[in-house]
């Protein structure tokens, strides 16, 4: 008799626990990072093989004789089969060991660990700055061009954001770097030695991504203007105040964040231009100078990084939204 | 969809049109005739290599300068147009083609591979263009060709989502199941139905996309992935100078104010036909509060006395400035409604009926404007009350339910705060309070559990209890009157006698007066004690609602209530046809708005419009010259109340 | 083939008709083991809320639905869905605005479902078509979007009748229409079925507009029917509570029917019930929660919340799934 019940208890709860909304939303957002990691992790093996010729004879060069060629394919593995040389890829991943640089030599691993701070800075510190300025921006000229309103205020808004996000980060960087180092010599051109060579890489890689994100927000804020239940809460009487800020503002965000985390992750490949402009020791001009040395396990293991990156953001931005929305999980069940 | 497709053709011509449109379109021209002249004409000057002037600056003989092999670099930029602009295209072809085919190919294949298709495009658009753009660079190597299909391939994936996304929407449109039925198999539903539908959305991204290809390409050259010298393309030329900035800064930014001027023209192109194309908006207008309404409150001119006034409305307009100026969808409405008093607009769609309830209401929005030689609500002049004063009136003594209570409601905030708030706001309750009085008014209006689902969100009632709620909302004040706009439209039959008895046994029991607008005359002939049928924003007949059956004096409301099958309408009869169409407001004919579709219509309802006039019997009004005084010519359907 | 002029349509059996979308928890039911007869030449009203699965039907005789169980026959011979060629069954929809291409002119739309094998001319089909649904015929090259609601309704009927169907199915065609437009595609419905025999099933939430078309009507609930008769016969002596309940919410002018205050609480509280949630529906009889008549009114019915009355359906009037329907009568004269 207990032990009947106590099972009945335990299936119970198993069937509580397996239907509840966050449950089922965290393992099938589990499931498509899985999915996701795998397609990358493939794609990054397939890439070397992918490659037309053979990428050691490519990457050591003509000169280089037929027995070296040989050789280093042998220690590569190159010479396996192909899916013994993948499954020999998975394990040594998991391990940690993302194989040797051609050019320096050294682990893979470590050139990334070296370079990958650098990197990450720069992406959030841009990100935030972003953020920071682009919202608060088009919301306020949200606000101030509803219904049609000062439409000289919004041609300007639009017109300098529309060419403010048509500029490529690493011509930003040019224009910058011509600017601030070369003219005014207030900032220095390049490095990462002093809290002051921050500003230009930052500012480069952030002020596209907040143009765009300052014209999402105020065209989010807009149609959300536009909806039956802000109608709704003006009918309430509340004032402007209480409207903007607790009726639209939430709902405005929610796509802000979608948004902005595409933003994110494109950001996080902006790195590879801005720091080329400004030999900022990151993954970017890591990855650039091993495609032109052609340093393929290292541009394999930069690749697997910034991937990993984007997919991560991702996961963040889902999660957020899951958070924010009543709908999303419980719409669910 | 309709409206992008009914301004089709003309509305490209309409694009062009436009300042901006215009501006891009030949922006893009100029750009494009210089990739196709500029190495004609110019490569000569570009190449000719001058080692007298190495690195120099601007000059008369070399505008922007020269380079390290004293070439002129301002010529070596128009040059190099044609190779950055074909490779940038021919990048963006391949991306279109390919996103085509991985887009179009779920609605082709069978379910399996169609899903197999989207789940690949899923994975593969969640990596910025960039990072795959590199991708395929070390896959196709280094140089114009690797860079290309990089390119090209890098913008795939999102423009197969988009096409995926298109097409779905299309596809979900009842003319491709009408389609199928007819017997058209897969590819013609692709080919004839479902791609023209979604051209102009392509094309206009396709060409957004190849602005985004051109600053991608200048990327890649930039890094020394792209083109390879001896070529030379925008980004190589700044790739080649940025070593050199600190002498040489025009050289790095020529090519870079190139490749934005292009990147720009294709963008802005792309955005403004996308624009055109879209729908059309009402147009810029500016706001501006009309009160030319000076007129004091003088003695009621209505047959209710004073005190028993709730609401009294003379001449209310309500007016937006559209683009060949302004319409006015309401036009002089007059009425008033006592305590406890029900009161029905009935008009079909575009007669104004849903506008004179927000004005009424003061929830039209600019660039809307409202103007009245009266508007009392409660005897204070609303067009005249400060704003805070007008605020707290409303706050507490009028109540608003909307049509649609699926959207009517913050799907972000749970119903009980909803309700709250405004009893917060105007009764100054503490949330404690105020959540109480919002769980009371939630049982009044007959919500069941009423303490827990204050604690829901909107989407978790259902569509009669959200618009239940919707009342509730209106009763956490003391209203003394319900503006109700098609509260039950949007409900089932069974549903809409639960809501209409509701809003009936309010009245009776608080005496709250309601002001019911409907579509259907027999809602409000159900509920209402009076009736103001509308048509192109004026109320053509005012009536107890007692005399629909048989003393409708208007051909409007007569054809009205002919047109309209119930239960009681003779099988054997052909049902009552009103000819013609709704007017529109923009398009007012002159006289009586009605005429073009009266059967008894003569040359002064085209020319003369007819007042709102008393007939015969007091509290009954009629705007019409040949009101009909003959029995309906069939058998009386209606019951008496 | 039938020919669209002469008599011979056919009748539409459904034999057990099963619907369902999505799996496990959130499986929904939309058609549950429906029967029901279009008999040839007449036409069968659909009545129910939205939800009742009633559309689902529709779209599930002309395949564009799948059907998890049952067959759908056509004198008595199962439809094949074909991917090509002429379909018997033809599918009217509500929305005229989305339903015809707008990249299509009217012409080409109609010409497209006229049967490749044909052996007229497809122009004059085309113009006997739009002649038939009372268009000028040089209105063939002329797009939806230059045509009214109602006449693109006009148009879609027309392009039903160009596969020279057996069987129309029309889905809320005229909801989507204005008041003053709604009569003439009612009329034009009922001159066509009259003219050209037309067997017909015809759906609509609104029972008005179901009687003044049809010569059976059939009502749904959560999936099922409830009830089916000849349409006078059925409106005029309902069997099924919920049927009554349909009637009493329907357009009848003046006579207000929402009247409450006598009522006990518990009918009240029958009365004010939610509908349904189709995918958790009620087990035994699916109307018992908002049944006036039924357990929550009447607590010795026990029987309703447990079982199931569509299988002895067939032992009452009008095939009326209702345990009490006998009853039912006098009990709800009561309440009214």
């Amino acid at each position: 008799m207990t032990i009947s019940s106590s099972q009945l208890r335990t299936t119970g709860g198993m069937a509580t626990w397996s239907t509840h909304p966050w449950v089922r939303f965290g393992s099938r957002r589990l499931a498509r990072l899985v999915i996701s990691l795998l397609a990358l992790v493939t794609a990054s093996f397939l890439m070397i093989h992918l490659i037309p010729g053979d990428p050691v004879r490519s990457a050591l060069g003509p000169a280089a004789s037929q027995s070296l060629v040989e050789a280093r394919r042998e220690s590569l593995g190159l010479n396996d089969p192909l899916w013994v040389q993948y499954w020999h890829f998975l394990r040594s991943l998991v391990t940690g060991d993302l194989g040797t640089s051609i050019t320096t030599g050294l682990p893979v691993s470590d050139v990334i660990g070296d370079r990958l701070p650098a990197t990450v800075q720069l992406a959030v510190a841009a990100f935030v700055l972003a953020v920071l300025v682009s919202v608060p921006t088009g919301l306020v000229m949200g606000v101030l061009t509803r219904g049609g309103r000062r439409p000289r205020a919004e041609l300007s808004f639009t017109s300098v954001s529309v060419v403010l996000a048509a500029i490529p980060e690493f011509l930003l960087a040019v224009g910058l770097v011509y600017l601030f180092a070369v003219k005014l010599a207030w900032l220095p051109v390049a490095g990462r030695s002093t809290p002051a060579s921050y500003v230009l890489p930052v500012l480069a890689l952030a002020i596209g991504p907040a143009a765009v994100l300052a014209r999402i927000c105020r065209v989010e804020l807009l149609s959300v203007l536009q909806t039956d239940y802000l109608r709704t809460a003006r009918a309430k009487r509340l004032p402007a105040a209480t409207i903007y800020l607790r009726h639209a503002l939430p709902n405005a965000v929610t796509a802000t964040i979608t948004l902005g985390g595409l933003l994110l992750g494109g950001m996080v490949a902006g790195t590879v231009l801005v720091e080329n402009v400004f030999g900022w020791p990151g993954l970017g001009s890591t990855i650039v100078s091993s495609i032109l040395s052609k340093d393929y396990p290292l541009v394999q293991g930069v690749v697997l990084v910034y991937g990993i990156g984007v997919l991560l953001v991702n996961l963040v931005v889902d999660v957020a939204l899951a958070l924010l929305d009543p709908r999303s999980t419980i719409r669910e069940s | 969809m309709a409206t992008r497709t009914k301004s089709g053709r003309h509305g490209w011509a309409a694009v062009i049109r436009t300042p901006l449109g215009l501006s891009a379109g030949l922006l893009l021209l100029l750009v494009l005739l210089l990739a196709v002249f500029a190495p004609v004409l110019w490569s000569h000057q570009a190449s000719a290599i001058d080692t007298d002037h190495l690195l120099e600056g601007p000059s008369a003989s070399h505008w922007l300068g020269t380079d390290n092999l004293g070439r002129d670099i301002f010529y070596r930029v128009l040059v190099a147009t044609r190779q950055s602009i074909a490779l940038a295209l021919l990048a963006t072809a391949i991306a279109v083609v390919t996103g085509l085919l991985l887009g179009t190919a779920p609605a082709v294949l069978g379910r399996r591979a169609g899903r197999l298709v989207t789940a690949v495009v899923n994975v593969a658009v969640a990596f910025p263009g960039l990072l795959l753009a590199l991708f395929f660079a070390v896959i196709f190597g280094v140089g114009a060709k690797g860079a290309v299909l990089a390119i090209g391939f890098a913008g795939a994936p999102a423009f197969a989502r988009l096409t995926q996304t298109l097409v779905a929407g299309v596809a979900a449109r009842d003319f491709v199941a009408a389609a199928r039925i007819a017997g058209a198999g897969r590819i013609r539903l692709l080919v004839r139905h479902i791609l023209p539908n979604i051209s102009e959305p392509l094309v206009v991204n396709a060409t957004i996309g190849a602005g985004g290809a051109l600053l991608a390409f200048a990327g890649l050259s930039f890094l020394g992935l792209g083109v390879q010298p001896p070529a030379y393309d925008w980004g190589r030329l700044m790739g080649e100078s940025l070593n050199s900035i600190y002498v040489h800064p025009a050289a790095a930014l020529a090519p870079g104010v190139a490749v934005v001027i292009s990147g720009l023209a294709f963008n802005l192109f792309g955005e403004a036909v996308a624009k055109g194309l879209g729908v059309e908006s009402i147009g810029v207008t500016r706001y501006r509060r009309c009160s030319e309404d000076s007129a004091q409150p003088e003695a009621p001119t209505s047959q209710y006395v004073v005190e028993d006034v709730v609401l009294s409305v003379r001449d209310l307009r309500v007016t937006f400035l559209g683009p060949d100026g302004p319409i006015t969808p309401v036009r002089g409405v007059s009425f008033t409604i006592g305590h406890g008093e029900a009161v029905g607009v009935v008009g079909e769609s575009g007669s104004g009926k849903s506008l004179t309830a927000l004005a009424v209401a003061q929830l039209i929005e600019p660039p809307g404007q409202v103007s009245a030689e009266r508007l009392d609500y409660l005897r204070e002049p609303l067009l005249d009350t400060p704003d805070a004063d007008r605020r707290q009136l409303l706050g507490t003594s009028f109540a608003m339910v909307f049509q649609d209570p699926t959207t009517s409601f913050n799907p972000t905030k749970r119903i009980g705060a909803q309700l709250a708030e405004g009893a917060r706001e105007h009764q100054g309750l503490t949330r404690q309070q105020a959540t109480t009085r919002a769980i009371d008014r939630l049982r009044a209006v007959r919500v069941p559990a009423a303490e827990r689902r204050a604690g829901q969100y909107p989407h978790e009632f259902s569509g009669g209890m959200r618009q239940r709620a919707m009342i509730g909302m209106g009763l956490m004040g003391e209203p003394a009157l319900i503006v109700a706009d098609e509260p039950t439209t949007a409900l089932d039959v069974t549903v809409q006698r639960q809501v209409l008895r509701l809003l009936e046994s309010i009245r009776t029991e608080d005496g709250v007066a309601l002001l019911l607008i409907s579509h259907d005359i027999t809602v409000i002939g159900q509920v209402c004690d009076r009736v103001l049928v509308m048509y192109a924003g004026r109320i053509v007949e005012d009536l107890p609602a007692t005399a629909l059956a048989t003393g409708a004096r208007h051909p409007y409301t007569r054809a009205l209530l002919a047109a309209v099958p119930d239960l009681d309408t003779d099988l054997e009869q052909p049902l009552a046809v009103i000819p013609g169409r709704p007017v529109d407001p923009g398009r007012l004919p002159s006289g009586c708005a009605f005429a073009a579709r009266c059967e008894f219509a003569d040359d002064r309802c085209r020319t003369e419009d007819p007042e709102l006039e008393t007939q015969l019997d007091e509290g009954h009004r009629v705007a019409c010259w040949h009101p009909q005084v003959v029995e309906l010519g069939w058998p009386i359907r209606m019951g008496q109340r | 083939m039938a020919d669209t002029n002469g008599t011979a349509m056919s009748e539409l059996t459904f034999e057990q008709v099963t619907v369902r979308f999505g799996t496990g928890s959130r499986a929904l039911t939309a058609v549950d083991s429906v029967d029901l007869t279009v008999p040839s030449g007449q036409v069968v009203g659909l009545v129910g809320e939205s939800g009742s699965g009633k559309s689902t039907l529709a779209r599930a005789a002309v395949g564009l639905t799948e059907l998890a169980g049952g067959q759908i026959l056509l004198d008595g011979v199962p439809l094949q869905h074909r991917s090509r060629g002429p379909r018997p069954l033809q599918l009217v929809f509500q929305d005229p605005y989305s339903s015809l291409d707008p990249r299509m002119t009217i012409g080409n739309s109609i010409a497209e479902a006229v049967p490749r094998s044909a052996d007229y001319s497809r122009a004059g089909e085309v113009a006997r078509l739009l002649e038939l649904v009372d268009l000028d015929p040089e209105r063939a090259s002329a797009y939806p979007a230059a045509l009214s609601g109602g006449q693109r309704q006009r148009v879609a009927l027309a392009r039903a009748l160009a596969g020279r169907p057996e069987v129309i199915l029309a889905d809320e065609i005229t909801s989507a229409l204005d008041v003053s437009v709604q009569g003439t595609v009612l009329n034009l419905v009922r001159d066509l079925q009259r003219q050209l025999h037309l067997s017909m099933l015809f759906i609509s939430h609104n029972l008005a507009v179901v009687r003044y078309v049809s010569d059976y009507i059939a009502v749904m609930y959560l999936g099922r029917i409830v009830e089916f008769g000849p349409a006078a016969e059925l409106l005029g002596d309902p069997q099924h509570p919920y049927t009554r309940e349909l009637l009493a919410a329907a357009p009848r002018r003046g006579a207000l029917a929402l009247d409450v205050e006598e009522l006990d609480p518990a009918l009240r509280a029958v009365a004010d019930a939610e509908p349904a949630d189709p995918h958790h529906p009620p087990p035994g009889c699916r109307f018992h929660p908002r049944c006036p008549i039924g357990p929550l009114v009447r607590p010795d019915r026990e029987l309703c919340q447990t079982v199931d009355p569509t299988p002895d359906a067939g032992r009452h009037r009008h095939h009326t799934a209702c345990h009490y329907a006998a009853a039912a009568l006098q009990a709800v004269d009561l309440v009214q």
